[in-house]
């Protein structure tokens, strides 16, 4: 890998140049307290020390609102709407985030790439840049706190500049094109990028083994803090759409007043709504307020094999941006035992049927 | 789709008439007028006849007199297809957002005035009749009226809305005054359909497309997040009823809340 530095002073330059590669977005303050990535006029208004966007940026691969394509019912016919895409920049994204695009990846762009998410993922430049860890941040504990890959440049802050990390062609064609920008990278600046990933290690606010996390969910389907937690839950969505890894959907056939023309369309759709569950027949998978909040804790939890990763990547924005003030990490540490209210064992006579296939309720017997 | 125009009603009761202006005044009804013909509907075809039998009646307004309770009758009776339209039909309305007796009620209007007919508690049409669907909103939107008889025009069924506005606000990249400011928005227990229009401009979400149904709005989990922003039972449930009245949970939820900390 190639490592470049570059000085703080051309920092806005930098970004200036930027916009020669597409129309860039970063991350911008929103309101009093929250960030989000926007497009970016002027380039001084870029917020370099931000905890978390409120969208992540899968946003701009797989859109929250999508026409997918239009009809003709008479003709039985239809036409695709593929916007010709413009190449883009997204500058600013923290390592966790960039996990989030490899594990959408890893859905999308399969042996059967969804075409939408597959031409933008091509038109955009990725620049990642350091981060502090907040007590929301956990990618310590979900191995996605440095990304090695899944991006074109990585910025990581020194005390006079950036250290840049040059992660793909585009990059290296980036940081050519403007190599009067840039410095060698000396002795000092790699004494002061160990400092700062040093202290970032420890900022952490956990320093555990989450290892048995995966199958102590599965056995602790009746652990009381799914009825505790479920029960304050409002059943939002707002913990799957601020996500960087949820990627359900749902689709809309739209059909005009003339009765025969119309379009498909699609936007981003949350496991906690009844209808995200709900099949032919009024049956439901998850007909409960509990089993859809269960869902997500499994389905985050699950296991990625292609990165060899969990679903979640830590990036704690479902605890940050609950309304209801539900923290994920807590309840997780709550069934591993790591939080003060862990479960005593109870004695029983007969061998205790532990496990999802077991779980009550979760199959929609009521119905 | 058949070659026979599809016939349509709209009727409206006790209203302000702002449901079927706001659709009246869409330049896509032209499109419409191939496959319909407009049988009642005061505000488009002056020759309206009501109430002759069609394929679909749209109803505005909520029922509140002895006469709107026939006409209501009558129509369902005569109509393929019912659909409530805007928040009075489908909720009642914010006419129905008072604990007061009709006497009084009465009384505070008219005084001792005589009218030509007999009045009720204003409620949601449903009340009275069988309805098929659904337009909510205070005013409704163009848009899911478009759906609506668009998909019925092919012969399908439109899909009902059972998700919370916070997901359009989410969509929409709005910040989130509930948690960021600690406003009372009604967001997460209201039906999306809108595109968080209110949210959009850093207000709080009022309620104005109702309750979400299938027993998912979840005013019990809402109050508690109110009440730790500091809000009173009285002010929580004053607010949720300004557009739900006649939600039958809505006061058990949010009791059971304000009971739980006594003991």
């Amino acid at each position: 890998m190639r490592y470049v530095k570059l000085p703080k002073e051309n920092t806005y330059t930098f970004l200036e140049r930027l916009k020669e590669w597409g129309r860039l977005y970063a991350p911008v303050k929103i309101s009093e307290k929250f960030y989000d990535f926007r497009e970016i006029d002027d380039v001084r208004k870029v917020e370099f020390h931000y905890n978390r966007t409120i969208m992540p940026p899968k946003k701009f691969f797989f859109q929250p609102r999508e026409k997918l394509f239009e009809f003709s019912i008479k003709d039985a016919e239809y036409r695709e709407t593929l916007e010709d895409v413009e190449p883009f920049v997204v500058f600013g994204v923290h390592a966790c985030d960039i996990f989030g695009l490899k594990i959408m990846d890893t859905i999308y762009l399969d042996e059967l790439p969804d075409k939408y998410y597959k031409v933008r993922r091509e038109k955009g430049v990725i620049i990642g840049i350091s981060c502090m860890p907040d007590e929301y941040c956990f990618c310590n504990l979900r191995e996605t706190d440095f990304a090695d890959d899944g991006f074109d440049l990585f910025l990581h802050e020194l005390p006079d500049g950036w250290l840049v990390r040059v992660g793909s062609p585009t990059g290296h064609r980036i940081v050519d094109k403007n190599i009067k920008l840039f410095e060698e990278v000396t002795t000092e600046d790699i004494c002061n990028f160990r400092d700062f990933e040093n202290k970032r290690a420890q900022a952490f606010k956990y320093h555990e083994d989450w290892g048995n996390l995966r199958y102590l969910l599965e056995l602790e389907m009746e652990h009381p803090m799914w009825d505790e937690q479920s029960d304050i839950c409002l059943a939002c969505g707002i913990c799957n759409t601020t996500c960087p890894t949820c990627r359900c959907y749902e689709v809309q056939d739209i059909v005009n007043l003339d009765g025969n023309t119309g379009y498909r369309e699609r936007r981003w759709d949350s496991c906690q709504f009844r209808s995200h569950g709900l099949v032919a027949g009024n049956h439901n998978f998850r007909p409960t307020k509990k089993d859809r909040f269960r869902n997500r804790y499994l389905c985050k939890n699950s296991y990625n094999e292609k990165l060899g990763l969990s679903y979640c990547v830590g990036c704690g924005r479902c605890t940050y941006f609950c309304p209801a003030g539900i923290s994920f990490v807590r309840n997780l540490r709550t069934i591993m035992g790591l939080e003060e209210k862990s479960c005593p064992p109870e004695l029983s006579e007969e061998i205790p049927k532990r496990g999802f296939a077991y779980a009550t309720g979760i199959r929609g017997e009521d119905i | 789709m058949s070659e026979k125009k599809i016939r349509i009603g709209f009727y409206a009761l006790t209203s302000c008439y702002g449901c079927q202006l706001q659709f009246a005044m869409m330049d896509e009804i032209l499109q419409l007028i191939p496959n319909a013909e407009i049988v009642c509907w005061y505000m488009l075809e002056r020759d309206s006849k009501e109430v002759e039998p069609v394929d679909i009646a749209f109803i505005e307004g909520s029922v509140s007199t002895e006469e709107e309770v026939e006409l209501v009758k009558e129509v369902r009776e005569k109509s393929k297809i019912v659909v409530a339209v805007g928040a009075c039909a489908t909720q009642g309305g914010v006419q129905s957002w008072t604990d007061k007796p009709l006497d009084e009620l009465w009384k505070t209007v008219y005084g001792d005035g005589k009218v030509k007919f007999q009045p009720r508690m204003a409620k949601p049409v449903e009340e009275y009749i069988k309805v098929d669907y659904r337009l909510y909103g205070c005013p409704p939107e163009k848009r899911d009226f478009l759906y609506a008889i668009g998909t019925f025009l092919v012969g399908s069924w439109p899909e009902d809305i059972d998700y919370p506005v916070c997901l359009e606000c989410r969509l929409r990249g709005n910040t989130c005054v509930l948690i960021e400011r600690g406003e009372p928005c009604l967001g997460p227990i209201t039906r999306a359909g809108c595109d968080a229009r209110c949210p959009a401009f850093n207000v709080a979400c009022i309620g104005c497309r109702g309750a979400i149904g299938y027993d998912v709005a979840w005013f019990d989990s809402l109050a508690k997040t109110f009440k730790e922003k500091g809000y009173t039972k009285e002010e929580i449930i004053e607010r949720m009823k300004i557009f739900n009245a006649h939600n039958p949970k809505l006061e058990e939820m949010v009791n059971k809340i304000f009971q739980e900390v006594k003991e």
